[in-house]
Formats: C-alpha cells, sequence, structure tokens
C-alpha cells in the first residue's frame, strides 16, 4: 500500500491555474522537500491534501484512504498534520492549553483533558519548549511560537507532517536548530513534506525534492540529482548550489 | 492553587447563601423586585457569553431566543393551561429548535458577518411577533390575586445558578478548550482536529436553551406586557453590554456586569431619566476600546502591580533586616 498517493491534482482560481496536473507520491518515513519560486503551487499542494483546499480534480490516497476534499478536522484526525506559513498560535492559551488542543482533539486523542496535559508536555518537551509550558503564547519569541505549533501538530499524533516554512523568519543558528528537530522528528518514524525557501536546508534535509513551477512539476528526484537539474537551475535556483 | 481553590468555593457558598437568605433580611419588594432583574441578567449576560465571549461569535440576535422562549412558555401556561415547568422546558426547547435551524446558514457567515445575520434574524422575529400578537398580555385576575414574589424569586436564583453552572462545567471540558480555539484561530484550530462549525453549534444551541429558559422565567414573572418587548433588541444589547463590561470569554465577568449594570441603571435612571443610555452607551465604547477584557482585565492588572509593589517592599524589607 502507497503511503500517500497523488494523481492528477488540479486547483484553480478564477483563471488562475494554482495546481495542474500533479502526480507524486511518498515513501513512509522519508522527508519530501518542496520548492519552487513565490506563486508556484507549494502552499496550495499542502492547502490541498489537509482540506483547507478542496482540488477541482485529481484524487489524494493517504494509507489506502481517499482523502479528497476531505474536511479539516477530518484531515488531522486522518493523521496528517500540519503547520501554517504566517504562525496561527492560539495566543491568549499558554502553551500548554495550545498542544492540548491538538492531544485531545487529533488522532487517538486522550481520555480527558487531564490526560491530555499530561501527554502535551511529551510533544512540549519533544521541541524543547516544556520550561516555557505556563507561558501565555503572546509572551513567546516567533522561535518559539514556531516550535508550539510543531509541538501543538505532534501531539495531534499524525502520520503525515506538512511543515509550511517552518525556518522562514529565523536566524542562521535558530534554523540549525530546527533542522535538527525536523531530523528527530523523522526518527521518531513520522514522514514530512517540507516547504522551504532556504535551498541549502532543504538540500541537506529531504531524501527526495519536488520542484514545482506555475503550479506544475518540472523536476523529482534526490538533492543531487535536483541541483544539477539545468531546467530548475534557469527557473528557481539560479545557479548550482551543490558547488558552493 | 488549592488555597485559591478554597477561597473561591468559602465565596461562592457565601454567595448562595445570601440568595437564600435575602427575601428574610430585605422585607421592601422593590429590593427583591431589582435581586430578580440582577439575576435574571446574570442569566441572560452568562448566556450570551457562552458563544459570543467563549465561542467568539457575536450573536446580535440573542433576544429572539430569549422572546421566544417566553413567548411559548407564556401561551402554553397562560392560555392553554400547563402547570410552570413543562411550560419553561418548552419554552427553552421552542429556542434550542430555532437555533438548530438557524445554526447552519448562519455559521455560513463569519465575523462582522455572523454579527448582522444574527441582527436581522432578531429583528424579523421582533416585527412578525409585533404583528401577530398585538394585543397585551395580563395575568388573569386568579393569577393576580394570588401573585407571590418570592417563588418567582427563587426561580430565578435557580436559573442564575444553573446558568453560570452550566458555563462553568462546559468552558472547563474538552469542548469548550475546543470552543475557545475556535475563537483564538478557527484555522488552527480545525488544522488540530476540531470541527468549528460542531463547536460554534454547540455553544449556540446551549446558550439559546439558557436565553429561553430566561424568557421563560420572565414570563412567568412579569404581569403584564406586550409580546413582542421580548423580543426587543434591548435585551440583546444589555447582556453583550454587562458581558463586556465585566469581561467577557470569563465566568465571573457577566456576574460582575450584571449587577454593575442593573445598580448603576437604577441610580442613574433616577437622577438623569433618560441620559442613563449615553452614559451606559459611552461606558461600553471606553471599554471597548481601552479594555478590552472589562472589569475583571483591570482588576487582574491592579493586582499584578499591588504584588509588584509588595513585592518590591518585601525584598527591602528583607535587606534591611540582612544589613542590621
Amino acid at each position: 500500500m502507497q503511503f500517500l498517493q497523488v494523481r492528477g491534482l488540479a486547483k484553480s482560481f478564477g483563471g488562475l491555474m494554482a495546481i495542474h496536473d500533479l502526480d507524486f507520491e511518498i515513501e513512509e518515513g522519508a522527508i519530501l522537500g518542496l520548492i519552487g519560486p513565490n506563486g508556484s503551487g507549494k502552499t496550495t499542494t499542502l492547502n490541498l491534501l489537509t482540506g483547507f483546499l478542496r482540488p477541482d480534480a485529481g484524487t489524494i490516497t493517504f494509507r489506502g484512504h481517499n482523502v479528497t476534499g476531505i474536511a479539516r478536522h477530518r484531515a488531522c484526525q486522518k493523521g496528517i498534520a500540519r503547520t501554517f506559513q504566517l504562525t496561527k498560535t492560539f495566543l491568549d492559551f499558554t502553551a500548554l492549553q495550545n498542544v492540548m488542543v491538538g492531544r485531545a482533539y487529533g488522532q487517538q486523542p486522550a481520555r480527558n483533558l487531564r490526560a491530555a496535559a499530561e501527554e502535551a508536555k511529551e510533544s512540549l518537551e519533544q521541541v524543547g519548549l516544556l520550561d516555557k509550558a505556563g507561558f501565555m503564547a503572546k509572551d513567546l519569541t516567533l522561535m518559539q511560537r514556531k516550535k508550539l505549533e510543531l509541538a501543538r501538530a505532534l501531539a495531534s499524533r499524525p502520520q503525515l507532517l506538512l511543515l509550511d516554512e517552518l525556518m522562514a523568519g529565523l536566524n542562521a543558528a535558530e534554523a540549525e536548530d530546527a533542522m535538527a528537530l525536523i531530523r528527530r522528528i523523522r526518527d521518531s518514524g513520522i514522514t514530512m513534506i517540507v516547504v522551504e525557501h532556504i535551498v541549502k536546508a532543504i538540500l541537506g534535509l529531504s531524501d527526495r525534492i519536488i520542484v514545482l513551477n506555475m503550479g506544475e512539476k518540472i523536476a523529482d528526484g534526490p538533492p543531487g540529482e535536483i541541483c544539477f537539474d539545468p531546467h530548475v537551475i534557469e527557473v528557481y535556483l539560479g545557479k548550482a548550489p551543490c558547488l558552493l | 492553587m488549592t488555597g485559591k481553590r478554597i477561597i473561591t468555593l468559602v465565596l461562592i457558598i457565601a454567595v448562595l447563601a445570601l440568595l437564600a437568605a435575602l427575601p428574610a433580611v430585605v422585607s421592601r419588594d422593590s429590593i427583591i423586585n431589582m435581586a430578580v432583574l440582577v439575576l435574571l441578567y446574570v442569566a441572560l449576560a452568562s448566556s450570551w457569553n457562552i458563544l459570543g465571549g467563549y465561542t467568539g461569535q457575536t450573536n446580535l440576535g440573542h433576544a429572539a431566543f430569549f422572546g421566544l422562549g417566553g413567548l411559548t412558555t407564556r401561551l402554553l401556561w397562560l392560555s392553554a393551561g400547563w402547570s410552570l415547568f413543562p411550560s419553561l422546558l418548552a419554552g427553552a426547547g421552542a429556542a434550542t429548535t430555532l437555533a438548530l435551524i438557524i445554526g447552519t446558514p448562519a455559521f455560513k457567515l463569519k465575523g462582522v458577518y455572523f454579527a448582522i445575520g444574527t441582527l436581522a434574524l432578531g429583528q424579523v422575529l421582533n416585527v412578525t411577533v409585533g404583528d401577530m400578537f398585538p394585543m397585551i398580555t395580563s395575568l388573569p385576575v386568579q393569577q393576580l390575586v394570588s401573585y407571590q414574589l418570592l417563588p418567582r424569586y427563587y426561580l430565578f436564583v435557580g436559573l442564575a445558578v444553573l446558568t453560570v453552572g452550566t458555563a462553568y462545567v462546559l468552558v472547563n471540558s474538552r469542548l469548550g478548550l475546543g470552543m475557545m480555539a475556535v475563537r483564538e484561530e478557527e484555522e488552527a484550530a480545525e488544522s488540530l482536529g476540531v470541527s468549528a462549525f460542531r463547536h460554534k453549534l454547540l455553544a449556540l444551541v446551549v446558550s439559546a436553551f439558557l436565553a429561553g429558559l430566561t424568557g421563560g422565567a420572565f414570563a412567568f414573572y412579569h404581569v403584564g406586557y406586550y409580546p413582542q418587548f421580548l423580543f426587543s433588541p434591548v435585551w440583546t444589547f444589555d447582556a453583550l453590554m454587562m458581558a463586556y463590561i465585566g469581561g467577557t470569554g470569563t465566568i465571573i465577568g457577566p456576574i460582575i456586569g450584571a449587577l454593575f449594570f442593573v445598580v448603576a441603571k437604577e441610580l442613574l435612571a433616577l437622577r438623569l431619566v433618560e441620559i442613563h443610555l449615553t452614559v451606559f452607551g459611552t461606558l461600553f465604547i471606553l471599554v471597548v476600546l481601552f479594555l478590552p477584557g472589562g472589569f475583571v482585565q483591570a482588576w487582574a492588572s491592579i493586582r499584578r502591580a499591588l504584588v509588584r509593589q509588595l513585592g518590591a517592599r518585601g525584598v527591602r524589607l528583607a535587606s534591611r533586616r540582612q544589613a542590621s
């Protein structure tokens, strides 16, 4: 059984073709990098996979279930979690309460709120925020909020995690930290699709990379292959970053 | 934490004892009537707060549920000859049914559009009821002769306790966490497995049930009024203002707001006649602009400042003692 299989996916906004006839799949346990210029359809793809948008055509099959056009909360309950490009933290909640929502409503939800609180602490610890559990989310830094969103998504116990520009706005040291964190999450057995603009980071992280341009897949392969692909260099990379 | 909980528990018991003993202490009907008004508004503002404060959906048609509950109860109790409690339940049931019917279309609207939509709903019912029931409804003579204020007062005590208790249990449950998550960030909540629609509908249904019950209690309490009066937008906006002035999204906020509102209105209306409306309007605008958390937020800020002051003094004292 394929872990995730996408066939003929299409989405238009008015006259604009955001995604056109997209096919791809992921093996369980892999990190798939999704790159491309602005407006190439990366976030649209994540939105289609998580029910935030309904596709005009195509099918999405996740662990043998057809999840095409599924409701947002059902996607999470089926094991597909996500983070947002611009953080959407519950600002008037404590860090712990933020994570408790994922634990109380995600896959195999906790039996009651007390159990949810206990189990949510594990996710906070996983991202290194346990000492901030009682802090109001609005008092956290951007980096901490991004980690909090990650903890929240992890608390919903997903099999597939979609990260939308987790490293955007972070400095070099914080980005290193985030990369190490993503690797640890992979090692815990969670499959990921990672959208990033930091090319060096995505080349280092991904097992496989898909390059989108104007809603179409223009390359699909291991990082070493992608960064020498003349078409990819032309539309996105500008020069071969692997030579650095 | 436990110390705080004990204090809260003692306070709750004290308030309940005070409410139970009030008629024995004060014999003046005017005071009891004012207490009834406070309790009515505690129930109405707390029920509004479940959807408006905790779930973040500003309902400007709350009077529709209050009114429908009151209309149904009064008709069944006075005209159809039902006894009181079945009539009250039927009134609350009618309000709940309305909530279930309008919930699906209303929650297709978001933010300010939801507010406008519910405002329209309230006004449609207001005008329709005004046309259908133009005659004043008064208690018949035999009811008037045997009219007793105390059972009505205790009914409102029970109603206020039920409403506040329901709100407390709900918002401290898993469902309450989901409702507040929807208020904070609807898309994030949904991405974590919370169905925003189901949580909004649940909040609306509970809110409408309690408002309908409150309307029914009013129908039992009041001697004579035009049926349309119960659908007046005043009920919505009074409840909303009390929740905001006290502090939305808190249990104590609507209680403080109702108490403040009724007492202040009484004092202002005596001295200033119609100007009190302007005073409340201005106060409401000031609170929304400068104190979005209401009195509860103001109290929290004052307490923080006090603790800081006392803490600083404690440190100074300690260092002085050390120096000597």
